[in-house]
């Protein structure tokens, strides 16, 4: 009961923050919730046990297809933002064949390699994609109206957070983990490992292009360096760790902290906050392996679950 | 006719034969041993007929339905179950959910389904703890998670690693009850042991294998008692 009053709570804040905040701070939480998504987005594919490092590349293809249809065919922008996540799904579910079959280091790195892959194709495009100069948009989605960006990213993070749970509530939940946990066994109890692992690396890439043409559309601008960048993968890999991996609740918390502590360090430091934002993920990583959310979710929970064993007992 | 039935069954690791030529069968209702010395190629088997590895040559035979080319988890749906030699238990789940796997993906259960078939078969195997996690579990408890994942999948064979090692012996025994009891109910077990006791206890036939290659087989009296087995085991004298 707590826990639902709490989550209501914290809707009714993001739901009506445009009411009292100003165009700054919803473009802050306009950021976190770009990350927030991504990192739940990686965290998913993580649940498999399959690391990806494909996150940046799944958003740049995500955020060219809606661009691009958007001058070159005149699409709606809101229309697009499906197109582009229907794209990044279209190529996750063709590579999927090729990169699926590869495990551990070696589909990190295959990834990893194919987001460079795709804007090496994009630069080189130059008819249809402006090469390496990049594509303007005539103006931002909903006209850069800030209050609306701020919804249209909302609505996308909460879509994201209901797949999360709605995989972890599901028999989607006991296959990834089972996956995860011993590829072998989930065979010999039947599970079609690579069926699974093809659905999931699809949803998530699908959820990757749809963030990255929602970004793409607010800022009305893509090109290969910057739609590409790694810190579309490096940043909500971060914030996932920081607040813990194999949850729904973990890498919100993290993009919450991290992105946060970031925007503030960046006013009272400028250029210095990424080193002590490293510091931040360093100590995380050493001190709290599982992220910040477990320990406390434990702590919190352990006063409940004594008194629930003690009603098992008498 | 035979449940299962390799024809002919093939498998190399590089230059290494671990199964050659190999043919046996075994029918509903029925307990079939699998024994022979280190190496011989037990565990091979198993995987070669639960479809964890492929055979290089010859064919698998499932209720005469040639399932050779299936993947395991096909074959797990089918009707072929397993347990491994080492527990191999689903970590993060607790004892329950492991055995929920089997029942979602073997046997193909609705989510709310499959709990309620966890717990009949945690029941059935005087499984207790079951929503501990299993790094809290006993050896006995262990086995009988990897028991009731096996079972939660509903199978016609049944095939047991020497899912007795490591036990002491009132353990051994109940297990051994419980094997028994799943034959009664008409399921083909073939058990890979290296207690004597519980072989002669349990099969109603072995095959002996050294090299990859049978090399004697009939009831553990008859086979106990053949020169090349006990050659096979404990050295040419």
């Amino acid at each position: 009961m707590k826990k639902n009053l709490f989550i209501v709570l914290l809707l009714i804040i993001a739901f009506t923050l445009p009411l009292y905040a100003g165009a700054y701070v919803m473009s802050v939480f306009n950021t976190i919730l770009v990350f927030m998504a991504l990192g739940l987005s990686w965290d998913m594919m993580l649940r498999t046990g399959q690391l990806s490092f494909g996150t940046a590349g799944f958003f740049g293809l995500g955020a060219y297809a809606s661009v691009l249809i958007v001058t070159n065919m005149g699409f709606n922008p809101v229309v697009s933002l499906f197109v582009g996540a229907a794209f990044s799904g279209l190529i996750a579910f063709a590579l999927g064949f090729i990169v699926l079959r590869l495990r551990q280091i070696y589909f990190a790195i295959t990834t990893l390699a194919l987001t460079h892959v795709f804007s090496v194709i994009i630069r080189n495009l130059s008819d249809l994609t402006g090469g390496a100069s990049g594509t303007q948009l005539d103006t931002a989605i909903f006209g850069g109206n800030p209050t609306k960006l701020y919804y249209m990213i909302l609505i996308i993070a909460l879509f994201t957070i209901l797949i999360s749970e709605i995989f972890s509530r599901s028999r989607i939940h006991y296959a990834i983990n089972s996956i995860r946990n011993d590829e072998t066994t989930a065979k010999s109890s039947g599970i079609d490992v690579f069926k699974y692992l093809l659905f999931v690396f699809v949803v998530t890439s699908a959820l990757q292009g749809l963030v990255g043409a929602a970004y793409a559309q607010q800022y009305a601008f893509v090109n290969p360096e910057s739609t590409f960048s790694l810190n579309f993968l490096l940043l909500p890999l971060a914030m996932a760790l920081v607040g813990g991996i194999y949850s729904t609740n973990g890498p919100i918390i993290g993009a919450l902290i991290l992105g946060l502590i970031s925007e503030y360090l960046k006013l009272i430091m400028p250029y210095g906050h990424l080193v002590v934002y490293g510091i931040i993920i360093v100590v995380v990583v050493l001190f709290l392996p599982q992220g910040v959310y477990t320990p406390i979710k434990n702590k919190l929970l352990k006063s409940s679950i004594v008194g629930g064993d003690n009603n098992a007992q008498t | 006719m035979p449940k299962l039935k390799a024809n002919n069954i093939v498998r190399r690791f590089g230059g290494l034969i671990a199964v050659n030529d190999l043919s046996f069968e075994v029918e509903k209702g029925e307990i079939l041993g699998i024994i022979g010395p280190n190496g011989a190629g037990k565990t091979t088997v198993i995987n070669l007929m639960a479809g964890t590895l492929r055979v290089n040559e010859g064919t698998i035979l499932f209720n005469d339905e040639d399932v050779t080319k299936k993947e395991a988890h096909i074959r797990n749906r089918l009707g072929i179950a397993r347990t491994f030699q080492i527990v191999r238990p689903l970590e993060n789940f607790s004892a329950i959910e492991n055995i929920m796997v089997g029942a979602l993906f073997g046997k193909g259960d609705k989510l709310e389904d499959a709990r309620s078939t966890a717990q009949e078969i945690c029941d059935f195997l005087n499984l207790k703890n079951v929503n501990k996690s299993v790094d809290e579990l006993t050896v006995l408890e262990l086995k009988k998670v990897e028991l009731g994942r096996a079972l939660a999948s509903e199978p016609e064979v049944l095939f047991l690693d020497e899912i007795m090692a490591g036990l002491t012996s009132d353990e051994t025994w109940e297990l051994m009850d419980i094997v028994k009891e799943l034959q009664k109910r008409d399921m083909a077990i073939c058990v890979v042991e290296h207690i004597m006791k519980v072989v002669k206890e349990l099969t109603h036939r072995v095959i002996v294998l050294n090299q990859g290659e049978i090399i004697a087989q009939g009831p553990y009296s008859k086979v106990s008692e053949n020169k090349e087995v006990i050659a096979a085991y404990l050295g040419e004298e």
